[in-house]
């Protein structure tokens, strides 16, 4: 008895009728024994008052969370009061109206999404026209579909009209009753949502249909619902699209009759498509209206991500294609990245998506007139083109050469042997069947061929290279026309030439693939894009649709990779191009042009070119020491380091640091400098001198001044010196602005070791963080004079030490002697 | 001694074009140092017996002293009309030719030899070139330490050249330093 008790107490206090609990209750044999044997016993049972006793041990028992539990209870049911007292206001006007397929309509929803209905109707038609990937059964389908909304809103309409006309009191009410209740409908949704999802998660093939559900969820005119309805139905479908493509089955299959299992994966199937397919199709559509736009790109992209081997995959790819430039950021970031993984996982869809993508893109480019952002083009640096391809699949050919090789001896064999005959065909037979065997085979699995695959590469490559020409040669029409009239068109949203860094990127990095033939016609655009401003500097107009400096130089530099990456064999000596980077070095200013692209073209064109002119040469060196005394210090230190490994190379351009001017007998035709020349070869820079070494030599930067007298200090007959380690580019990173602030500690790690092992302690020693801006320039410029001194110093010894290295002892004796002394000065 | 008529100038001003290019411009215009003169004068060009020199003003005015028929050389020897009535370039134009040259190549030290016995340019023997040579472009060959040696017609475009196979033709020969040797007398 003790035990019914006990049970009855746990049960929580308000669901306790009377008489459930005693069928739930679970008698032990014993009791039952027990109680049949000793029935005068349990007689008092019969008298209990059970109510008092339970309000009794419910009063006893209840803790903190029966309390809780309670109050939850109680607001639930005043909530359900509540939602019914509304429908109770006017029980005949805001009676739900249910239309044939089920749905509830209530009165103001229907009266809002009604309108957004017929708008999604009338798209979902037109995507429908659009939709080009549909078969003649969906086709019909769909057609069938959008008749029977057709008549749902037909059925709706009177509806609701008169209702409307009856009572628009009563329908007010409704309305602002539920516009209080809106909260609570909301989150009745959310929850709804959650559960549904929850339930397609668990078991998918049993809840197919909520899938529908979930789709009417989204149709409502709430923001926070639709989008809380996307994000779910995107989960549900990342998880639940199987690994395959769905087919559905044509006419003949479904007259066939058919086991009770694929009828059920059957209708699975379809029904998960059909539900795919209208959640594609409503995403497309909000992707276009501003507040949805975000979600459902984020959709679109997930679902190309997850799942790309999946139906309506070309749509899908269409919609992330159409957004991949747009001038909302996180859209476009999310597009990009999108595509990005695409190409770089092309075991997903093999490889087909690729081709589609690519190709979509170039179209996108010759539909906006290489007016698109960046990222739109740099998407193509992630495809990755296999060269083994072809390989492999000649290996095979060649096996089956083989082969068939020999059958054929084997055949002649046979011919000879008439008996054989039997086995003939039978092995016939049996090839036969391998071969449809192997055919099955490839039509199952997704896994193209070698030959499709090759097939589809060189597809890729060449809508690739087909918007880096467009790209390339639309930029030189601009630039054409700019020249001959003076247009006042505006460049686009995303500047003059957005597209034509990327491109250039792109066209350095598949090179290698590029057909020879094509590499003339190459080189003559990158030739007229380079030098496309000489032109306007004569004309003296300000345009922004002129190419940068950093812009010119990057198609010198792509020039170069291009020829260093194909005729290699044969070294090509790319005039024009050095005479473009002689003058652009002059054009070159600080905070406009990229640095970084300055230096790396300084390193490619002239430090890695195997061998130059002398007179080329000569004139490069002279420019280089002219522009490094212009600019700050990362740029004169990337020029000094090019300078250097110009010297090294070139031991006759070593003249330039004699001092008799004139260059002697190795100096060409030309008898005099002519610094203003456009044509390094016509400067005649080997009759002049680099006197500009001697001033950087007092360069305020340390490193700089070490590099320069290191540099005039090299010796005509020295041969061969060693050959410096350090790139301009290396030299450049390492000096520019950002990085360098004066600490004095990436500076000096070559050229001078001795202040290598003296300033960093100093670093140390100042306080860091603390002091106040003031105080650490003070300390920067005081460290600055005082490393010039010590340099000067310094090189007073060192030549002093080579004029006299028997005083050496004396010197060291001095040197200890100073040091107190200099350091006193300053 | 006389200047070059119409006809005569395009025709050596177009075989100069070919190796030059718009650095013809800079052949005529250059400025002489020669004579007492204090304004540079400029150099031109003018032809006596069949042979046309490109000679500083300067030095015209002085070699009017001379009569024609006791005039053997004067300036730089550019060319010479063969008895066809055809301007060919000689080797002394090399030094010109070179300082202004549009399109060069530069040959392997083991090819240089080769070369100065008046072969073609064979592409085994290419050290260098450069690009964009269009074929029938004149070319002036270079060893690799950017010593002059003499010029040509280009056979093939530098496009092609990278296909060829090692003993064709890229450069026709048409003047060495060689001649200096060979022809010492015609010269």
């Amino acid at each position: 008895m003790g035990k019914s008790r006990r049970k009855q107490k746990v049960i929580p206090p308000p669901q306790l009728p009377p008489d459930v609990p005693e069928e739930d209750i679970e008698f032990s044999d014993e009791d039952l024994k027990y109680v049949e044997e000793n029935t005068e016993y349990a007689r008092f049972v019969s008298r209990l008052d059970t109510a008092a006793i339970n309000k009794q041990c419910g009063g006893r028992v209840k803790t903190v969370e029966d309390k809780y539990e309670e109050e939850r209870s109680k607001k639930k049911t005043i909530q359900e009061e509540k939602g019914n007292g509304e429908i109770l206001v006017d029980p005949v006007d805001v009676l739900p109206v249910k239309t044939l397929d089920g749905k509830l309509h209530y009165r103001t929803e229907s009266k809002k999404s009604k309108l957004a209905e017929a708008e999604t109707n009338e798209a979902e038609k037109d995507v429908l026209d659009d939709d080009n990937i549909l078969n003649k059964s969906q086709r019909r389908e769909k057609a069938k579909k959008s008749k029977r909304e057709a008549k749902k809103h037909e059925k709706d309409l009177p509806n609701d009209i008169l209702l409307e006309e009856e009572t628009p009191q009563a329908a007010l009410l409704a309305e602002v009753k539920e516009e209080l209740s809106a909260e609570e409908t909301f989150e009745n949704k959310k929850n709804k949502l959650a559960e549904l999802g929850m339930l397609l998660l668990s078991d998918p093939e049993a809840n197919i249909k909520s899938l529908k559900e979930m789709l009417d969820i989204c149709k409502d005119e709430n923001t926070k619902i639709v989008k809380l309805g996307f994000l779910s139905l995107l989960a549900v479908f990342k998880d639940i699209i199987p690994g395959y493509r769905i087919r559905l089955p044509t006419e003949k299959e479904l007259e066939m009759k058919i086991s009770k299992e694929v009828k059920k994966t059957r209708f699975y199937e379809s029904t998960l498509l059909k539900a795919y397919k209208s959640y594609l199709q409503k995403l497309i559509i909000f992707e276009k209206l501003s507040v949805y736009n975000q979600i459902a790109n984020r959709c679109l992209c997930t679902l190309l991500e997850a799942v790309p081997h999946f139906n309506y995959r070309d749509n899908l790819l269409i919609a992330v294609v159409r957004n991949i430039s747009s001038p909302d950021e996180v859209v476009r970031r999310l597009c990009c990245s999108t595509i990005r993984s695409l190409f770089s996982n092309e075991g997903k869809h093999g490889g087909e998506l690729t081709v589609q993508a690519v190709r979509l893109i170039a179209d996108h480019v010759k539909a906006q007139n290489c007016q698109l952002h960046p990222n739109a083009i740099e998407v193509f640096m992630s495809i990755r083109f296999d060269e083994d391809i072809g390989k492999r699949d000649k290996e095979d050919e060649h096996n089956k050469k083989y082969k068939k090789n020999n059958k054929r001896k084997a055949q002649e064999e046979q011919n000879q042997v008439q008996e054989n005959e039997r086995k003939k065909s039978k092995q016939e037979m049996m090839s036969k069947i391998r071969d449809e065997v192997s055919a099955d085979y490839r039509g199952v699995t997704y896994e193209p061929d070698a030959k499709e695959r090759r097939k589809m590469q060189t597809e890729t490559l060449s809508a690739v290279f087909e918007t880096y020409f467009r790209i390339l040669r639309n930029t030189m029409y601009t630039i054409g026309e700019r020249t001959e009239e003076n247009p006042t068109s505006n460049p686009g949203a995303f500047g003059s030439h957005p597209l034509l860094a990327p491109c250039l990127d792109g066209l350095a990095k598949f090179t290698q693939q590029l057909d020879l033939d094509y590499i003339g016609d190459l080189m003559n655009y990158l030739k007229k894009l380079a030098s496309s401003s000489s032109v306007s500097n004569n004309t003296k107009q300000k345009n922004s649709k002129l190419l940068t400096v950093s812009e010119r130089l990057r198609c010198c530099l792509v020039a170069f990779k291009v020829m260093r990456s194909n005729l290699n064999a044969l070294n090509v000596d790319l005039q024009d191009f050095f005479v473009q980077l002689y003058n652009l070095i002059l054009e070159y200013r600080p905070g406009r042009d990229s640095g970084v692209v300055l230096a790396e073209s300084l390193k490619i064109m002239l430090c890695d070119d195997r061998h130059q002119d002398m007179q080329k040469a000569a004139a490069f060196v002279k420019r280089l020491a002219t522009f490094a005394l212009c600019f700050g210090c990362a740029e004169s230190m990337s020029a000094l380091v090019t300078l250097k490994t110009l010297l090294q190379k070139n031991v006759k351009c070593r003249n330039l640091l004699e001092n008799d001017a004139g260059g002697g007998s190795v100096s060409g035709s030309i008898a005099k400098y002519q610094p203003y020349a456009t044509d390094p070869n016509l400067s005649g820079a080997l009759a002049t001198v680099l006197w500009e070494l001697s001033l950087l030599s007092k360069h305020y930067h340390p490193a700089i001044s070490t590099m320069a007298t290191t540099v005039s200090n090299m010796n005509t007959s020295q041969s061969q010196t060693f050959l410096s380690a350090v790139t301009p580019q290396q030299a450049f990173a390492d000096f520019s602005l950002v990085k360098e602030s004066f600490e004095l500690k990436n500076e000096s790690r070559k050229l001078n070791k001795r202040k290598r092992e003296s300033l960093p302690e100093e670093a140390k020693n100042a306080p860091e963080i603390d002091m106040v801006k003031l105080s650490k320039k003070l300390k920067e410029n005081f460290t600055i004079l005082r490393d010039i001194k010590e340099d000067e110093r310094e090189r007073m010894e060192l030549q002093s030490e080579k004029k006299k290295p028997l005083k050496k002892q004396n010197n060291v004796v001095k040197k200890k002697l100073k040091n107190p002394k200099s350091k006193k000065k300053i | 001694m006389r200047p070059l008529d119409e006809t005569e100038t395009t025709v050596v001003f177009e075989k100069l074009f070919k190796f030059v290019g718009n650095n013809l411009k800079k052949i005529v215009e250059n400025p002489s140092d020669e004579g007492p003169e204090s304004t540079p004068g400029s150099y031109c060009f003018r032809l006596q017996k069949n042979r046309v020199y490109y000679v500083s003003e300067a030095l015209v005015k002085r070699a009017t002293n001379i009569s024609r028929k006791n005039l053997v050389s004067f300036g730089t020897c550019i060319g010479k009309y063969t008895h066809a009535g055809s301007f060919h370039l000689t080797i002394m134009s090399l030094n010109i030719l070179a300082a202004n040259a549009k399109h060069k190549v530069w040959l392997k030290p083991t090819s240089e030899m080769s070369f100065l016995y008046g072969n073609h340019v064979l592409k085994g023997g290419l050290g260098r070139i450069t690009d964009s040579i269009v074929p029938g472009d004149g070319v002036v060959v270079f060893s690799m330490s950017d010593v002059p040696l003499g010029f040509g017609i280009a056979a093939k475009s530098t496009q092609d050249c990278r296909t060829l196979d090692p003993n064709g033709i890229v450069v026709l020969h048409q003047a060495d330093i060689g001649e200096y040797l060979r022809g010492e007398d015609d010269l």
